[in-house]
């Protein structure tokens, strides 16, 4: 159903690569580069995840792995949201993010690795579970309905249909599954569409997208449910998968921007990714940013005003105990000053002034997981483990290895290919995007 | 050229004299030429090659010349059902809340259903309006101006419900924070009272934002009645009464418009803040009205995802109602087809798709925590008070609400169905039915069954339930008809902004705009970038 | 510059208008000169010549906003956002105040027992007062600065001018501009591809 024959199309395509901002030397970067940036990330990636593990033995495995589990869930919301925008701009036949488009897939192929990231908390939880029995110490998890100290709670009792350890490992290899069958498909249709050009390949990843969107929303909803709301197997909240959705859409947006930046500061994409473009992203920083603060204070203030014991405990740990500092820091730093920032255009227009405030918001993305996960750990009867400020230098190890891990990858996928994907359709659309009014 | 009868470029173009339509011929696929799915390449906005001119002498007509014969009748059959509104408000008052069919269990019913039925409806004329232009979706143009009106509509019968169910509605100036003598305040604690301003606020911004759309078109409808007013005069005949009125009322509503670039750039500017600002108060409208709820205990009503949930649910019922409006219109105005086309059908069918399927997601999720929270009572409202035909008296609303909401607008998937206006309109009638399922349920299954079964009651509704919402649907029909008559139906201006000539670099390439490529015009002829050769 | 003009159109013992520096034969003002351009592209390039010819009191008419136009005319940006940006926060400012006062100090009731001064449910409406204050602004605020309403105007008993509002692309230079001469100006206007050039008189 199109308007265009074969060969009108293709002379379209090859007047829009004929354009300069898609000269070779300006959408590749040169051979060989980030070799050594990409190895400097494994080598603080191994020495961070090395630090974790002495963590875990010098102080103990559940705070190490709650570290871990900070830094994972990070970079897991980077690579989700950055499907979920791709999937939404397959559908909507945008056409503005042409020239941006092939960062975001770079991000959203990152789901395997950070699949992979996650298994290992599963299997340690459940491996240290079945190994604990029913002894004390050893009880200690991160996961609390595993331990089967407890399994006779009339809450565990109830969940125990949805909580118990097969079945969330089974829906973990769903999940996985999922992920990495979208991904891997987006990104080879659009890799494909780089050689051959062929422009219906689009319309394949726009079919794919209409459901997978769909099984995304479910997918990564229970993900969250899985892996963060289930660590106190009391709590629960309709809004958390959304919750997690906003966090994700965010940070993927964040990312994005500091990859373009830094590939601008390298001289590439010129004429490609211009202030425009930059402009827009921006926009959505700052609409992501407003969105995750809506979702967290309806979530909140319901829970608030309603005061049900069961939902209630959760906000009375993060708002005690020294943690309100960090819940009000959060309100600021991931709502406030990014909403103020963003306001003005210069901001928005300019590279350097929009990836800081993208940097400032993935410390802020890392701290809201932290601020989630984090004061989970040393409730009940395990203050007496609590090692306080002492600790936090694994929090800081296990973060930095996940994200240098997650950055040493990225560097390598980016510099292995084109950076911008020049047979896209709509490219020449992106080319002249502008912003007229505002 | 007459907006009931089809001009004679119209004409000319149906017998296939015109390169328009036998251009179309070629890809019958396509079905009026806007069914393009091809990657790449955009369908037209307006179809037949209207210029602007065409555009002006369309769409003013429509408010110009003598309605067609169905108006009348219309508009009177729809007036005297708001009369069942006025004689049933009015026996509330003077009688008192016990004429409805509520009762020491369910003191909430028709009232409220009614109330977030009609607001939710509302949402989607500035969803169209504010985050479309946003987001720089030029196709909002088709419908963005009936959708804003609908809102202000739909906003005028929902405000009707809050303030009739007070009971005393006399003291109903108690819920502004005047200063009195009584030494009392409003409580700002209370979910009601964020209602009053985010409800006022609402109309008001609505109102604010329409009417801003139709300065330019005002100022349009204003200069065609003072040239039809000098031409009489020229022509030493007698000035017709509706010029004069026209005259005089669209130069007051103008404001002295003259279309200005100066002042477009200013407008531009205002219409983009206003939108920026309309998007957020969306959003905070239908999550206060959530509040109203979910801030409460009742198992039920307190849920976190509310918010979101009925914020997408808003969307849902009021792309339904633009489309149950629009599509019978489309058919019996005279090339309106040329500005709403299958295209714009198309869209906001996968819109109804899209928004239905957060709607389910949020029943799902709502179903999963009702049971993995571990409370027994929330679980009972969802299985005995809903769901289980073999428990819940309300079952047939639950399963409405399901059937209508999640399942029909699944046809969709199909490219068939979405572009089929009749199974649309087919579609759209059931979710307008289905969303108020909806907040029946939400509301009375909740309500009618608390934790002590000796006070368990069932909600019934009276001739005076149902007199006042037959007349609210009255009430909103008629201004909806009002609204067709006298006003641009369509944004004149930026219909006109979207045809391809409106591009000032069409076809040059010499102008001096940093970065700026040449445009490619309409569809087929993506040109060449600057200095690409 | 318009609001002036406006206030001097409605009170004119306030701002007075200066006397017209062009006379018609049969002495009358002279606002300016009316060239009439038949297409966006047009008008278009022609304001970039005008913008380039110096001239500073001239604007053009067009039926709908036409992009990159305050570019080819070379008008700056507009600071209305500011203005809107200001409203907003004056509005939640006030709203919030509002609430603290009434529900925390002056009329303190315990509810559910909740903090008489909670900021949670005060949000609520000192956003809906923000949104409200600021959209009052951007309408009012966009109207102020274009010197509007102003119901009478030179230009509006021009017949011509008023298909502006149709379909027609109007550029019109006042005769106050400093550069405004009538034979340049209307040379101007016609090489930059005018289809017509009309004299517009003031009354």
């Amino acid at each position: 159903m199109s308007q265009m024959t074969a060969d009108q199309y293709r002379a379209h395509l090859e007047r829009t690569r004929r354009h300069p901002a898609l000269a070779a030397d300006n959408i590749h970067l040169p051979a060989g580069s980030g070799t050594k940036l990409s190895a400097l990330c494994f080598g603080v990636a191994l020495a961070g995840l090395a630090l974790t593990l002495l963590g875990a033995v010098v102080v103990n495995v559940k705070h190490a792995l709650a570290a871990y589990q900070v830094g994972v869930m990070s970079v897991l919301a980077i690579a989700l949201g950055s499907l979920f925008m791709i999937m939404i701009f397959n559908l909507v036949n945008a056409g503005w993010h042409g020239t941006v488009k092939r960062q975001w897939e770079h991000l959203f192929s990152m789901l395997p690795l950070c699949v992979l990231l996650v298994f290992p908390v599963l299997a340690i939880e459940v491996i240290r579970a079945v190994v604990a029995g029913d002894s004390g110490r050893d009880g200690f998890l991160l996961f609390e309905w595993l331990n089967p100290a407890i399994s006779g709670t009339f809450l565990i009792e109830h969940k125990a249909g949805f909580l118990n350890a097969p079945f969330w490992l089974l829906r973990f290899v769903l999940y996985a599954a999922i992920w990495i069958f979208l991904a891997q498909r987006l990104y080879s249709l659009s890799k494909q569409q780089d050689l051959t050009g062929d422009r219906w390949l689009s319309q394949k990843a726009r079919f794919m997208s209409g459901w997978g969107t769909l099984v995304l929303a479910l997918t990564s909803s229970f993900a969250a449910f899985d892996w963060m709301m289930s660590m106190d197997y009391r709590f629960f909240s309709t809004m958390w998968g959304v919750y997690y959705f906003a966090a994700s859409a965010g940070a993927s947006v964040a990312t994005l921007v500091i990859v373009l930046a830094i590939l601008r500061g390298m001289g590439r994409l010129t004429g490609a990714v211009t202030d425009e473009h930059f402009r827009d992203l921006g926009k959505f920083l700052f609409a992501f940013s407003v969105f995750w603060a809506y979702i967290g204070f309806s979530q909140y203030f319901l829970i608030w005003y309603a005061n049900i014991p069961e939902e209630t405990a959760y906000y009375l740990r993060r708002m005690t105990g020294g943690w309100e500092a960090l819940s009000f820091f959060l309100i600021a730093g991931h709502f406030v000053v990014p909403f103020v920032l963003l306001l003005f255009k210069p901001v928005k227009h300019s590279t350097l002034g929009l990836a800081l405030v993208a940097g400032w918001l993935l410390v802020m993305h890392v701290l809201d997981m932290f601020w989630i996960i984090r004061p989970m750990v040393y409730v009940q009867d395990w203050a007496s483990l609590n090692p306080g400020p002492t600790g936090w230098w694994v929090d800081v190890a296990a973060i930095v290895g996940v994200f240098a891990l997650f950055a040493g990858v990225l560097i390598r996928k980016i510099a292995s290919g084109p950076l911008v994907a020049a047979n896209d359709p709509y490219l020449h659309e992106s080319l002249k995007h502008k912003n007229y009014v505002g | 050229m007459s907006a009931i009868n089809p001009d004679e470029q119209t004409a000319q173009q149906l017998a296939g004299l015109r390169p328009g339509a036998a251009d179309r011929s070629k890809h019958a696929d396509l079905g009026d030429g806007t069914l393009v799915e091809a990657p790449g390449e955009r369908a037209p906005l307006v179809l037949n090659d209207r210029s602007a001119h065409d555009v002006t002498e369309i769409v003013c007509g429509y408010a110009e010349n003598t309605p067609p014969k169905w108006w009348l009748p219309a508009f009177l059959i729809a007036a005297s059902s708001t009369g069942l509104l006025g004689v049933g408000v009015l026996y509330l008052i003077i009688t008192g809340v016990g004429v409805w069919g509520l009762n020491n269990q369910v003191n909430w019913a028709w009232d409220i259903t009614n109330f977030v039925f009609w607001i939710g409806i509302g949402h989607a004329g500035t969803l169209i309006s504010a985050i479309l232009c946003l987001l720089k979706q030029k196709w909002r143009t088709a419908v963005n101006r009936s959708a804003e009106a609908m809102t202000i509509f739909a906003v005028t019968c929902a405000g009707i419900f809050p303030a009739i169910h007070v009971g005393r509605i006399w003291f109903i100036w108690f819920v502004f924070p005047i200063p009195n003598y009584n030494y009392i305040w409003p409580n700002f604690q209370s979910p009601l009272l964020w209602d009053v301003f985010a409800v006022s606020t609402y109309a008001t911004v609505s109102g604010l934002f329409w009417y801003m759309g139709m300065i330019p078109d005002f100022a349009t409808m204003r200069d065609r009645a003072i040239l039809r007013l000098n031409a009489s005069a020229s022509a030493g005949e007698k000035k017709k009464l509706p010029d004069i009125l026209r005259a005089y009322i669209f130069t007051l509503l103008a404001q002295g418009w003259r279309m200005s670039s100066r002042h477009w750039h200013r407008y531009e500017m205002a219409y983009l803040l206003l939108a920026g600002l309309a998007t957020p108060l969306v959003l905070s409208v239908h999550s206060i009205v959530s509040f109203d709820f979910a801030t409460s205990v009742v198992p039920g009503w307190h849920t976190t995802i509310f918010p979101p949930y009925f914020v997408a649910g808003a969307i849902f019922g009021g792309f339904a109602m633009v489309l149950l409006l629009l599509i019978p219109i489309r058919e019996l105005y005279a090339n309106f087809k040329d500005f709403l086309t299958l295209r714009h059908l198309e869209n906001m069918s996968k819109i109804l798709l899209a928004t239905g399927m957060m709607v389910g997601f949020a029943y799902a999720m709502e179903f999963f925590i009702a049971w993995y929270g571990g409370n027994e009572y929330e679980w009972y409202v969802f299985i005995n008070n809903r769901a289980n035909p073999a428990m819940a008296p309300y079952w047939w609303a639950y399963w409405a609400m399901i059937t209508c909401n999640v399942l029909s607008p699944q046809v969709f998937w199909f490219k068939k169905m979405r572009t089929n206006p009749l199974v649309i309109w087919l579609v759209a009638l059931f979710v307008t039915i289905g969303m108020w399922f909806e907040r029946f349920v939400i509301i009375v299954t909740s309500l009618h069954r608390a934790w002590l079964p000796a006070t368990w009651h069932m909600f019934w509704p009276t001739w005076v339930d149902i007199g006042i919402f037959v007349g609210s649907i009255g009430l909103f029909l008629t201004l909806f008809l009002l609204f067709l008559r006298f006003v641009p139906v369509f944004p004149i201006a930026e219909l006109k902004a979207v045809l391809p000539e409106a591009d000032p670099h069409r076809g040059h390439g010499d102008h001096d705009e940093p970065g700026a490529d040449v445009h490619g015009g309409g569809h087929g002829e993506l040109s060449a970038p600057k200095g690409a050769h | 510059m318009s609001i002036v003009s406006g206030i001097a159109d409605y009170f004119p013992f306030v701002v007075r208008k200066p006397p017209a520096r062009f006379r018609t034969e049969d002495d009358r003002p002279v606002h300016g000169i009316m060239a009439e351009y038949d297409s966006a592209a047009d008008v278009y390039h022609a304001a970039e010549q005008v913008r380039d010819a110096g001239y500073t009191k001239w604007d053009v008419y067009t039926p709908y906003p036409i992009h990159g136009m305050e570019h080819a005319m070379g008008v700056k940006r507009t600071f209305l956002p500011l203005v809107v940006a200001g409203g907003g926060f004056t509005g939640v400012g006030l709203g919030f105040l509002m609430q603290w006062w009434i529900s925390g100090v002056d009329y303190p009731l315990m509810k559910q027992g909740k903090p008489y001064a909670a900021w949670e449910p005060f949000v609520m409406v000192s956003f809906e007062l923000g949104i409200l204050f600021a959209a009052f602004t951007a309408l009012f605020g966009m109207l102020a600065l274009n010197g509007l309403p102003r119901w009478h105007h030179p230009l509006m008993l021009k017949e011509r001018f008023l298909r502006a509002s149709d379909d027609r692309f109007i550029i019109v230079i006042e005769a106050e501009d400093k550069k405004f001469d009538p034979d340049a100006t209307v040379k101007l206007l016609e090489d930059a591809g005018s289809s017509r050039v009309d004299l517009v008189e003031d009354e």
